[in-house]
């Protein structure tokens, strides 16, 4: 049994697949902020009683957390000493001495999580090559350490300049710390963290991880003090922000990268179906109340990213290129000061909700033109949880109608229209701009308004094929469940491209590989199961954003030269429409991703014995000015191989899926959705 | 009208993803520091008639040249003499629309059918552009033609093909040729990529939609523009500030400006201003604009998109041949520095009006460091970057600490990567003590960054301001710590440097020392929270003499 557990702000999901080729388990309650494990304990031990299984039979769970991305924003995280080389305690406060926008004088970057006074100079500095300039000194590192004796600190942080290429300084410095300090205080580096050249980014990083130790340990704590009482297992699996998972010791020393992991777990589960189903290259639309977040996948392997920000703080930490844009269910349509029609980035959330939820709502929503075009049950949602007021959605609307002298069903399609124009952008952005022809894809959607969306999304970018999982308001948890687990390597090589450096690049992977080597054995990954993957990062040299690229570090020096030079070249014409020929092409570091697979659990095929007949007929519009009768079926009653023509639409619990007349859809044996659209 | 709000709302957020994509393009594939880190250019999509339609992300400065760039195209070479496979280039202020000759504006035609609909550009900072500085932006210069190369509008490609002979011109004129043929060339790809996505986009709407569209988008903007003035109350006001220096013969050079806010329009005269002058720092009638345009846009409407229909209501007037509107041959290439100043002079003035929205004179400069040599391998480089400082003090909370202000944003180039690219070090990067001004709310503290050469010696050149008139406090706010240039030796020796220092030359025993400007306060330092005043102290960011000094009730 392998049970995936998601805890976001406002729900707690959990999936559990017995693996007996029945349905998979899966429950929703609220989130309990305060305590995140109670909701996780309460809602295992309704579902484990309610069908009756048993906690120790439980082979794995998996568990992606917001606990430490939401100590950041609320700002309730640890105490922490920053000590760093003589001239640069104000660094991490100046950061790239930029304003967050241009145009507004009153924003900020949120204030440094290092108090000035806790930030100190210790006399030490090393060259880019790692010739010493000032040497360490120690006596001063002791009376530093001296001054910490009974502060109430959870954690200091040691961050030199170029530790990146050269850590020892940092090392010794945290070595001489430790033997000093009281043993609650823990010591870390910035090297440790993430080993990577640009200071601010690096020092940022570091000083998230160590204001997160204390909070993210706790809590780890109590969840598997818990889990080990009920005879679950507890070495707990955490979901990080590169989809992959860690042990709860790694996410002990390293909470920082488990910071986030919701929308890379959803992509996780999504990546998990799609490979199921037989798909290789596909885009992710995962639509919520507030914000779309899309991903897309080449070969389904997920492209990453490094550079993000948590609270306004920049992190660097391998990440699921996920890109995010404020429009979902319940963002609000408005009309701006110019006289255009604007969807979100304001949303109406959960509360109170789009207009039809009747909870105070007054501005029209996504959702609200959902109703008023009859694509949406116009008389409850959530299975009849939620009863709808169309009348609400309808008067909001005819509202925006009547300022914009527009018919009301054209400003409702144009609500939606606005707002998937928005989600294109953001596939547009991680697509087409990265030289990817989203035609070539097919849009995986998820997330309680992503099959919704997806028909409209889909043929704007010209795609043709759709696929919705069996369960898109789940797929986190799923996510979870059915990751592997995985941990990023990173040396920086600063080297040319050349015959003669291929040794130091291969030296550089071997001490990788020993580090890989070690990583293994702690987390117990049977040597059947490992897989490991090098890239580089490489640019022209001058240039100052590098491109990754997959290489294989078995080849011969010219051959790795040869190969590497032209992907290179390739992968800069498809992002920037050119390359040159005969400009030296500089390698800036090397990375190893490590993979142990995990046993993973089979999906169940779908129940049903014969066609799903409609359960009622609605007048929906899906073009302008016309409104067509259209079969409604509900997705429990779906056939394996069943076809439907559309016009349909297709309610479940967690979802509304809509096919749009003259497009097809099949159902496979798994329960996806596959939506042919008409060319 | 024929569009629709809704379909023009979506053709905007489709122009503004292709200039937005052009903008990274640009960025990631360019060389000059001022690109690839400190985002120094912009991008921007243009209807048939040469009006900027939308602009991606962007440089303050860049926004009036853009503005009036392809209309001087459309001027010099008419409709007819405009091809499809054309791309124009031009960097001059006075017979192009630059501000000044770094910025490299390229410009190309978008056809459909056989018809020309839409035009892309982008501008670009380079790190050189000839003449006879490295950095093509050193003072000690009195007219343009020593600042580097002038080119007019001129036309780079011609039927799709590059006019190699015309780059090649360019190229030998500049240096470290190799590193700017790479800037050209991410220019060149990003028009390119701008107009295949113009074309994507020109099929889906329909040439006659397109032309629709574009109308309305300005429209849009226009009418958005009009709204936020109508909140700023009617009325004449007036203020008047000072540059430091030209470098070369002028001391304290005023601007004087008088705003009238009549209903939803606004009227800027500089009348009183100072003449132009013999050094760089002066603004020719694009960078003035573009100087106005910000501050409206801060004051009215932060989140307002740019573009043509921001002029309509905005009438501005200066004297032909003051340093706010300088005529040919003046030296412009620091006419950053005196942009400062311009919406410094514009925010005082609006002081009255809209109390709340204004904030102190922050740091008020572009100060930059400009650092030649030839490193221990032989190679040659010029680097060049822009420090922040402090920010001015607002009506509700304290002005920030070492930053860019206004008219530039540009990033800092981390350490690491700069210590790995040029055989220079930092020896310190932190604030300077005692530096924003009391009040209410304190303003920003300056930032002192210290630089070494390492194995050779090499030339520096610098250009500060608010290094002698310090950024003003407002609303009884005590004045920020102006800033300087200082070069200390190593047996302990200092010298000040001149405000606007030209080919310094120090050798690896001597560091340059760059103290920026802090920021004034807002309101009197008397009501200044308790919890603020622990903080200053505590922070260590004043000192205890500086507080009994400014505090003491």
């Amino acid at each position: 049994m392998y049970i995936g557990v998601d805890v976001g702000g406002t729900f707690t999901d959990i999936a559990v697949n017995r693996d007996d080729g029945t349905t998979l388990l899966l429950h929703k309650l609220s989130s309990t902020p305060a305590a995140p494990e109670e909701a996780i304990l309460q809602g295992l031990h309704s579902l484990f009683a309610q069908h009756d299984l048993k906690f120790t039979d439980t082979e794995r769970l998996a568990h992606g957390t917001t606990v430490g991305t939401n100590a950041i924003i609320q700002r309730k995280c640890g105490n922490v000493a920053l000590v760093t080389s003589q001239g640069f305690r104000d660094l991490i406060e100046i950061g790239r001495q930029t304003r967050p926008t241009v145009y507004d004088m009153h924003l900020d970057h949120p204030p440094v999580l290092v108090d000035r006074g806790m930030r100190f100079e210790v006399p030490q500095r090393r060259l880019a090559d790692g010739r010493i300039h000032v040497p360490l000194d120690e006596t001063a590192v002791e009376e530093l350490a001296g001054r910490f004796d009974d502060a109430d600190l959870d954690c200091i942080v040691i961050c030199f300049l170029h530790s990146y290429a050269f850590p020892e300084d940092e090392e010794r410095a945290a070595e001489i710390m430790r033997k000093h300090v009281p043993d609650t205080i823990k010591v870390i580096t910035s090297s440790s963290v993430y080993p990577e050249f640009r200071e601010f980014e690096r020092f940022s990083t570091a000083v998230l991880n160590g204001a997160l130790l204390s909070v993210v340990g706790s809590y780890l704590d109590r969840l598997t003090d818990e889990a080990g009482k009920l005879g679950l297992p507890t070495d707990v699996k955490i979901s990080q922000s590169s989809g992959g998972l860690m042990s709860v010791r790694t996410a002990r020393e390293f909470p920082v990268r488990a910071s986030l992991s919701g929308p890379a777990a959803g992509v996780q589960g999504a990546l998990y179906r799609a490979r199921v189903a037989g798909f290789q290259d596909i885009i992710t639309l995962d639509v919520g109340g507030t914000s779309a977040d899309v991903a897309l996948l080449k070969d389904l392997t997920p492209s990453e990213v490094n550079e993000r920000t948590i609270g306004g703080f920049p992190v660097r930490i391998p990440c699921m290129d996920v890109n995010s844009v404020g429009a979902g269910g319940g963002s609000i349509a408005w009309i701006d000061t110019d006289g255009l029609l604007k969807v979100g980035p304001q949303s109406a959330g959960a509360v109170p909700g789009p207009a039809c939820y009747d909870l105070g709502g007054t501005q029209a929503t996504v959702t609200d033109a959902n109703i008023v075009l009859d694509r949406l049950n116009s008389e409850a949602l959530l299975d009849g949880r939620m009863p709808i007021n169309k009348a609400r959605s309808v008067a909001t609307i005819d509202d925006l109608a009547e300022k914009l002298q527009m018919d009301s069903d054209d400003v409702a399609l144009g609500i939606i229209q606005v707002a998937c124009s928005r989600m294109v952008k953001a596939i547009r952005s991680i697509s087409i701009e990265r030289g990817h022809d989203p035609k070539d894809f097919a849009l995986l959607a998820f997330g309680g308004a992503g099959a919704l969306h997806a028909v409209d999304v889909a043929r704007e970018l010209g795609m043709n094929t759709i696929l919705i999982p069996p369960n898109p308001g789940i797929l986190c948890a799923e996510g979870a469940m059915n990751a592997d687990i995985t941990a990023d390597f990173v040396n920086t090589a600063f080297c040319e491209l050349a015959k003669d450096n291929v040794p130091t690049i291969q030296a550089l992977a071997g001490t990788l590989a020993k580090e890989v080597e070690l990583w293994f054995e702690n987390e117990a990954v049977e040597p059947q199961q490992r897989r490991l993957f090098w890239s580089v990062g490489a640019r022209y040299f001058g240039q100052n954003y590098e491109l990754t690229l997959n290489v294989d570090m078995t080849l011969d020096a010219d051959e790795f030269v040869a190969r590497t030079r032209q992907d290179f070249q390739e992968a800069h014409v498809a992002l920037y429409g050119f390359a040159s020929e005969d400009e030296p092409v500089q390698i800036v570091n090397v990375m190893a991703k490590a993979v142990g697979e995990l046993q993973q659990g089979q999906l169940p095929l779908i129940q049903a014995k014969s066609d799903a007949e409609p359960v009622e007929y609605r007048n929906s519009l899906f073009k302008s000015g016309v409104r067509q009768r259209t079969p409604v079926l509900r997705r429990v009653d779906l056939h394996a191989g069943q076809e439907i023509s559309g016009p349909a639409i297709i309610e479940q619990l967690d979802s509304t899926v809509i096919i749009f007349p003259n497009d097809t859809c099949h159902v496979d044996e798994w329960g996806n959705l596959i939506i042919r659209l008409e060319d | 009208m024929a569009i629709n709000p809704i379909d023009a709302e979506l053709m905007r957020n489709h122009m503004a993803s292709i200039a937005d994509e052009m903008y990274v393009a640009l960025m990631k594939s360019a060389y000059s520091t001022n690109i690839k880190e400190r985002k120094d250019h912009s991008t921007a999509l243009f209807d048939h008639t040469g009006r900027v339609v939308v602009q991606g992300e962007s440089m303050p400065l860049h926004l009036a040249s853009m503005l009036g760039l392809v209309e001087i195209i459309l001027e010099k070479y008419g409709v007819d003499g405009i091809r499809d496979g054309d791309m124009f280039l031009s960097n001059d202020p006075y017979v192009g629309r630059g501000s000044h000759l770094p910025d490299v504006a390229i410009a190309a035609p978008v056809f459909a059918n056989g018809k020309l609909l839409m035009f892309v550009c982008n501008i670009a900072h380079h790190a050189d552009m000839g003449g006879m500085a490295p950095g093509s932006m050193a003072g000690g210069m009195t007219e343009i033609y020593q600042e580097g190369l002038r080119i007019p509008p001129i036309k780079l490609f011609e039927n799709h093909q590059l006019k190699q002979d015309l780059l090649e011109m360019i190229l030998l004129n500049v240096r470290v040729p190799e590193e700017r043929i790479g800037d050209y060339n991410a220019q060149i790809a990003s028009n390119q990529l701008g107009i295949r996505r113009c074309k994507a986009l020109i099929e889906k709407w329909g040439g006659d939609m397109i032309t629709e569209g574009c109308d309305a988008i300005i429209a849009a903007v226009k009418k958005r523009t009009r709204a936020g003035i109508s909140g700023l109350p009617n009325g004449v006001y007036e203020f008047e500030d000072i540059v430091d220096d030209d470098g070369l013969s002028r001391l304290d050079i005023r601007i004087r400006v008088k705003i009238t806010v009549a209903d939803d329009e606004i009227e800027f005269d500089f009348a009183g201003t100072d003449p132009q002058v013999e050094g760089n720092n002066n603004v020719t009638m694009a960078g003035l604009q573009a100087s106005c345009l910000y501050c409206v846009k801060v004051l009215i409407d932060p989140e307002c998109p740019q573009n043509h229909g921001m002029l309509d209501p905005i009438t501005i007037k200066a004297p032909e041949g003051s340093v706010v509107n300088a005529v040919f041959p003046a030296a412009s290439a620091a006419r950053a520095q005196t942009a400062q100043r311009i919406v410094d002079c514009v925010l005082g003035a609006f002081a009255d009006a809209c109390p709340d929205r204004v904030i102190a004179a922050g740091n008020g400069a572009n100060t930059s460091a400009a650092f030649f040599g030839q490193s221990q391998t032989g190679k040659y480089y010029v680097y060049l970057e822009t420090l922040g400082g402090g920010a001015g003090a607002r009506a509700y909370k304290d002005g920030t600490d070492g930053v860019q202000v206004h008219m530039t944003n540009t990033s800092n180039l981390p350490i690491e990567a700069l210590e790995t690219e040029y055989p220079l070090m930092i020896e310190r990067y932190e604030f300077v003590q005692d530096s924003g001004g009391s009040g209410k709310y304190r303003g920003g503290l300056g930032i002192r960054r210290d630089y070494r050469p390492i194995g050779h010696t090499m030339t520096f050149s610098g250009q500060g301001e608010r290094f002698r008139n310090q950024p003003w406090g407002i609303f009884g706010g005590g004045a920020g710590a102006a800033g300087k240039f200082t070069l200390i030796h190593d047996n302990g020796e200092e010298k000040r440097l001149a405000n606007k220092p030209a080919a310094l030359k120090l050798d690896e025993h001597a560091i340059i020392s760059v103290v920026t400007a802090g920021a004034g306060g807002y309101g009197d330092p008397a009501e200044r929270a308790e919890a603020g005043l622990q903080e200053d102290v505590e922070s260590g960011k004043f000192s205890s003499d500086f507080m009994t000094r400014n505090y003491q009730q």
